[in-house]
């Protein structure tokens, strides 16, 4: 139970800054993910809290101590990784019990920590089992059970469900979500997959070569993101240039596509470059004839390809820049030819100057 | 620097101590022999007349061109025979993969020499088979020459192309094979112009471990070249006879020796060049549907060779326990010989037992820690280390050991005649194969075990008792097997370092074939044999087939 403290942590393989000065607080009992594609830093980042990668600068803290200078083994972490890394050569029990054994517990108290932790991922009797005879989610639930018998002052999960089948992954990462909100653990988890860090987080930071772009709760991350990287990485997303026209007060123009919109909430100056998100669930295409409902702005183009996708159908409108929109509705569209497409300015992320 | 020494206190250690090894016992000799090549007599003087002398020497030059072309032949043979022997294997739905593979491997452990003699029983001048032949009127030329070398080499190093081309063969994507038919490849075309390309680094890496291996062998052409000079022997003539402090002759036959391989080494790099055919297999190729006669064929050719690399030694087994009257052979059975060989002491076979076990500790206990650090600690040392951990595969024995009585002859630390100088040569010799086993045990071990129990709170040093050692155990213990029971076997380097009380069981045998005491060899081979393949046949199951081919 402490808050982890990332203070400008810099690294640097060769000549790729794999992490590049960044600065994360985690609080107590916070489930935090770290989110990005392969390769934006956030595996070394964690890494770095377990100690398996030095520092170039800055460093770590729980709470008020500093633990980048430990060793590894003395960091009292509990590590989940990708690949299980489970003792092929000890039962689920002696995996279980590896830990405590390093801390030197009683064997009698050993004995009742592994059986509660086995209680508590649901594995009680597997106790005399052997690694090659579990499955895959059992795997994962031994590795789970042995980061948490230790008691550590933060779990540290490295992709731990991306071994898993579809259906597996979405029980074993509610399952994760319990067993920390249970035991009140801080939690620094990673993962590529954005699905998986909106469900289970309470914060994410969302990063991208070496650096993070956004921190916020995952409502925050989806409904306001603050870069057009974090606003197409997670979720889908149509990201329009725009330039503003003019403004009154709080209101802007922007002209989008030969479009005038009016926007509330954006700032810049009038001949101003802006990037507008507009995520396809909140665009409707309106049928021949339609109105346009109260508060909602307009777009017009051509309707493109159609998919049918079962529950829902996609499909795309061209404005008339040639920028493609990508609209989703429960049913498929009654219009062809020119099109309008309506939405609540509202819903509307206005992103800064694209650089 | 005092944080980089602390995290690298392990591999640091490990270096240091790979480095004296190998300077003080392997590059230190081979300077020696290097620097007696081009001294004059006073040992002083720098000259090139050594290399010019033996060059311009017509017996030495035909050693030369016989050590080359028979090596080059063997190569070219054991390729002819282990292409197709692999790919039966791999490919064609054939019964008994498994012993023919078992089988396929075991001469990689039995002395090749007690095969050479084995065929000298059977083919010499007063051989079985040939007083069978002659006494059926078929005229026969005996065995001895390049011809009988080459064909013993063919039978016992054809597992060197076998091994390794049956797991390239076994390796290809399915993929890759389904996509050239259909683009309208027939089968046979799809094996010429993708299947064999993509197996052939494999290929050309066995045939230049058999390259290197004939042209370092001592033992075979001692018992069949006879009077025709042969480089490895030649040099060990040469050094024995040579009553100078400073061997030149011999140390130039040793460094052309070295060229000779390191030539051979340099042309399999470049033919590999620009092939890096890492397919990733997703699903091996599958076995390949054939007629049933075609089958028959693979089979029945699989089972053939398997046989005439087995036979051989099956004879010798069988010949001593026959009674022999001088080299004249008898029908009867009796152990006789086996009295004969052991009446004067056991001390060849306790020595050899005592030196395999002291060197396969030695080349373990130096070479799975070095294999650990350079699979795990990736870094420019490491890859330096690795290339001088693993040449010495690439020097003949004699020259070895040559260069050892010549370091360590006087000096600060004087070692010949000692049951050391031995050891040291073989845990020198061995050194490679304890390298790359133990890394190729560690690359199954996923790092993140040692990390896992790191994290747990359980010291590095601690997690590699308690984690890694276990889990290496078992290919540590094979590996440990076979070092011993091919240093059991070893002569090349044996022959020029033994003295009297350490006389092991190939020296024995060698002696007896030296004089006329047939009876007393097939003995002595027999010891050789069982002392092999008894400990081969215990821990069978722990052994890694694919690794063998490093030896």
């Amino acid at each position: 139970m402490t808050a982890i403290t990332i203070e400008r942590v810099a690294r640097s393989f060769g000549a790729t800054r794999a992490v590049d000065d960044v600065s994360i607080a985690v609080r107590d009992g916070e489930f935090f993910t770290l989110l990005g594609p392969s390769g934006c830093g956030k595996t070394t980042l964690l890494r770095m809290v377990a100690g398996f990668c030095a520092l170039d600068q800055g460093r770590i803290l729980f709470g008020d101590e500093r633990i980048d200078t430990l060793p590894p083994h003395r960091r009292n972490t509990g590590m989940v990784f990708q690949n299980y890394a489970v003792f092929p050569n000890l039962t689920v029990g002696g995996n279980v019990a590896y830990g405590l054994r390093a801390r030197k517990v009683s064997p009698g108290e050993t004995r009742d920590r592994v059986a509660r932790a086995l209680k508590l991922v649901q594995l009680d009797g597997f106790a005399e089992r052997w690694p090659h005879q579990l499955s895959g989610g059992q795997l994962q639930r031994v590795a789970i059970a042995r980061a948490i018998v230790i008691e550590p002052h933060v779990l540290l999960l490295d992709e731990p469900l991306s071994n898993l089948d579809a259906k597996l992954r979405i029980e074993m990462r509610g399952e994760i979500r319990r067993l920390q909100k249970l035991l009140g653990i801080t939690v620094l988890y990673v993962t590529h997959d954005q699905e998986e860090a909106l469900a289970i987080s309470d914060r994410i930071a969302v990063m991208r070569a070496g650096r993070v772009e956004q921190v916020a709760s995952p409502r925050e991350i989806y409904d306001r993101p603050t870069t057009p990287f974090v606003a197409s990485f997670v979720g889908t997303t149509n990201l329009l240039n725009g330039i503003i026209l003019g403004r009154e007060g709080d209101a802007a123009e922007v002209e989008v596509a030969g479009n005038t919109l009016r926007l509330s909430g954006v700032g810049g100056n009038a001949g101003d470059k802006v990037i507008l998100s507009l995520r396809p669930e909140a665009l409707r295409l309106l049928a021949p004839g339609e109105a346009a409902p109260p508060r909602c702005v307009t777009l017009t183009g051509t309707l493109g390809e159609v998919e049918y996708l079962g529950p829902v159908t996609r499909f795309s409108v061209t404005l008339a820049d040639g920028a493609t929109l990508s609209l989703m509705a429960l049913m498929p569209p009654t219009a062809s030819g020119t099109v309008t497409v309506a939405f609540d300015p509202q819903r509307v992320v206005v992103l800064g100057v694209p650089v | 620097m005092k944080a980089f020494l602390a995290r690298n206190a392990f591999p640091l250690a490990v270096f240091a101590i790979a480095i004296a090894f190998l300077g003080l016992f392997f590059l230190w000799p081979l300077l020696k022999v290097f620097g007696a090549s081009i001294l004059d007599a006073s040992g002083r003087q720098f000259t090139l007349a050594n290399y010019t002398s033996v060059l311009s020497n017509r017996f030495f030059l035909k050693g030369l061109t016989n050590s080359l072309g028979i090596a080059t032949a063997a190569a070219v043979c054991t390729v002819l025979v282990g292409v197709p022997f692999a790919f039966c294997l791999a490919r064609l739905p054939i019964g008994g993969k498994a012993v023919l593979l078992a089988l396929a491997a075991l001469p990689l452990v039995l002395p090749s020499f007690v095969s050479a003699y084995a065929l000298v029983l059977m083919f010499g001048r007063s051989g079985l088979v040939t007083g069978a032949l002659r006494s059926l009127g078929i005229p026969f030329d005996s065995i001895y020459g390049a011809t009988g070398i080459v064909v013993v080499y063919t039978l016992t190093l054809y597992p060197y192309i076998v091994l390794p081309v049956t797991a390239a063969f076994k390796s290809i994507d399915v993929s890759v094979e389904e996509a050239a038919q259909n683009l309208g490849a027939s089968r046979a075309r799809m094996l010429r112009t993708v299947t064999l390309p993509l197996v052939l680094p494999s290929i050309l890496a066995g045939a230049l471990l058999v390259f290197i291996e004939a042209l370092e062998n001592f033992g075979v052409p001692f018992v069949l070249a006879e009077d025709r000079p042969i480089l490895s022997v030649e040099a060990y003539k040469l050094f024995v006879g040579e009553t100078t402090d400073n061997p030149a002759s011999a140390g130039v036959l040793g460094m052309l020796l070295i060229l000779c391989t390191v030539i051979a080494l340099l042309v399999q790099r470049g033919l590999l060049a620009r092939r890096n055919f890492a397919t990733g297999a997703r699903r091996s190729a599958p076995l390949i549907d054939v007629s049933h006669a075609l089958r028959r064929v693979g089979a029945a050719y699989c089972w053939l060779v398997v046989a005439a690399a087995l036979v051989p030694f099956i004879a010798v087994v069988v010949i001593s326990f026959m009674p022999f009257s001088g080299p004249v052979l008898h029908t009867g059975v009796s152990i006789g010989n086996f009295t004969h060989l052991f009446e004067r002491s056991y001390r060849p076979l306790t020595n050899t037992l005592m030196l395999a076990t002291l060197a396969a500790c030695g080349a373990t206990l130096i070479g799975v820690p070095i294999g650990y650090v350079i699979t795990r600690h990736r870094s420019r040392l490491s890859a330096l280390i690795d290339i001088v951990a693993t040449s010495p595969f690439a020097v003949a024995g004699t020259v070895l050991g040559i260069g050892l009585v010549m370091a360590f002859s006087s000096g600060f630390l004087i070692l010949t005649g000692t049951w050391l100088i031995m050891v040291l040569a073989y845990m020198v010799r061995k050194l490679p194969f304890s390298v790359r086993s133990a890394g190729a045990i560690l690359h199954q071990i996923d790092p993140s075990l040692e990390e896992a129990s790191i994290n747990l709170g359980v010291p590095p040093a601690l997690t590699f008792a308690r984690i890694t050692v276990p889990l290496m155990l078992g290919g540590i213990v094979g590996g440990f097997v076979l070092t011993f029971v091919t240093v059991a076997s070893e002569l090349s380097s044996t022959v020029v370092l033994y003295s009297g009380p350490w006389t092991t069981m190939t020296v024995a045998m060698f002696q007896a074939l030296e004089g006329t005491s047939a009876g007393v060899a097939a003995a002595a081979a027999t010891v050789l044999i069982i002392c092999t393949i008894l400990p081969v046949a215990l821990v069978y199951r722990l052994l890694r087939r694919h690794e063998l081919s490093m030896l």
